[in-house]
């Protein structure tokens, strides 16, 4: 019934993907009651998802197009 | 004659599409140039097979499937490397009973979640932090975030078992969330 913070954090991890089943989130629920430890990281990991999202998918772009496209038009001339 | 005009489209292809594969490339695998690796070996595969393309499908959506393909093929490699633990494995952060260790022991975070959102430090740390990951886990992190698939469709496409993804992506989670603790509270 009682967790041990190493299955804590597994299911923390877990449901920023699946959804727990009833068991788990009552035992995870249980836990975090009683230790702040598990609290700080529950807390600390949802910020770390919504950063990884958007720092993950806004990246910057620089690369220089019309050289990517000479550079793709020799190695095809070389390859034939 | 026939050989020639066929070599004209590829030309016009690359021309016209080089700029819109980059992109997808590139916003697939978070890497410069890694996506120009990939729109190169895309259009070298196109020349390659170019009898093969009959016309049936346009050839925007003939190179973006091919392109398509080289990224599942990225990372099906990379998460096939060879996995090293090292000595940043789940026992460097909990005890034998699965208590937190002392030291290991998630701090408070001053400031409240929404500023550091904005917070383009924290962001910069962040993306240290997860290239400092091993390969392998940063690969696994990377699928998540920029594929926006669930775990067990990204264990399909790279070929890894859920225990397996789900080792990693604990370990890497931990990881990350430590070097973010240390290298931002350093700052």
């Amino acid at each position: 019934m009682f967790l041990s913070c190493l299955k804590a954090t597994a299911l923390i991890n877990k449901k920023s993907d699946a959804s727990l089943s009833c068991v788990e989130n009552i035992q995870l629920k249980a836990h975090k009651s009683m230790c702040s430890a598990c609290r700080n990281y529950d807390k600390q990991i949802s910020v770390i998802d919504k950063a990884l999202n958007e720092t993950l998918n806004k990246e910057g772009l620089s690369v220089d197009v019309e050289a990517l496209k000479a550079s793709i038009l020799g190695k095809i001339k070389n390859s034939q | 004659m026939a050989r020639d005009s066929a070599h004209n489209n590829l030309s016009d292809w690359v021309e016209n599409y080089t700029d819109p594969l980059f992109q997808w490339a590139h916003h697939k695998v978070s890497d410069n140039e890694m996506a120009k690796d990939l729109v190169q070996d895309t259009f070298l595969a196109a020349a390659e097979k170019l009898s093969s393309f009959k016309g049936d499908s346009k050839p925007k959506t003939w190179l973006f499937s091919i392109l398509n393909h080289k990224i599942i093929d990225h990372y099906r490699k990379k998460v096939k490397q060879p996995l090293r633990f090292e000595n940043n494995s789940i026992d460097s952060f909990f005890t034998s009973d699965g208590d937190w260790k002392k030291e290991k022991q998630p701090n408070d975070w001053p400031e409240d979640s929404e500023n550091l959102l904005d917070n383009e430090t924290f962001q910069a740390v962040l993306k240290e932090c997860l290239d400092a990951l091993p390969a392998h886990w940063s690969t696994c992190v990377k699928l998540k975030y920029l594929m926006n698939k669930k775990g067990d469709e990204i264990c399909q496409e790279v070929e890894i078992s859920p225990t397996n993804y789900w080792q990693i992506l604990h370990r890497a989670k931990l990881q990350l969330r430590e070097c973010v603790e240390k290298n931002w509270f350093k700052n």
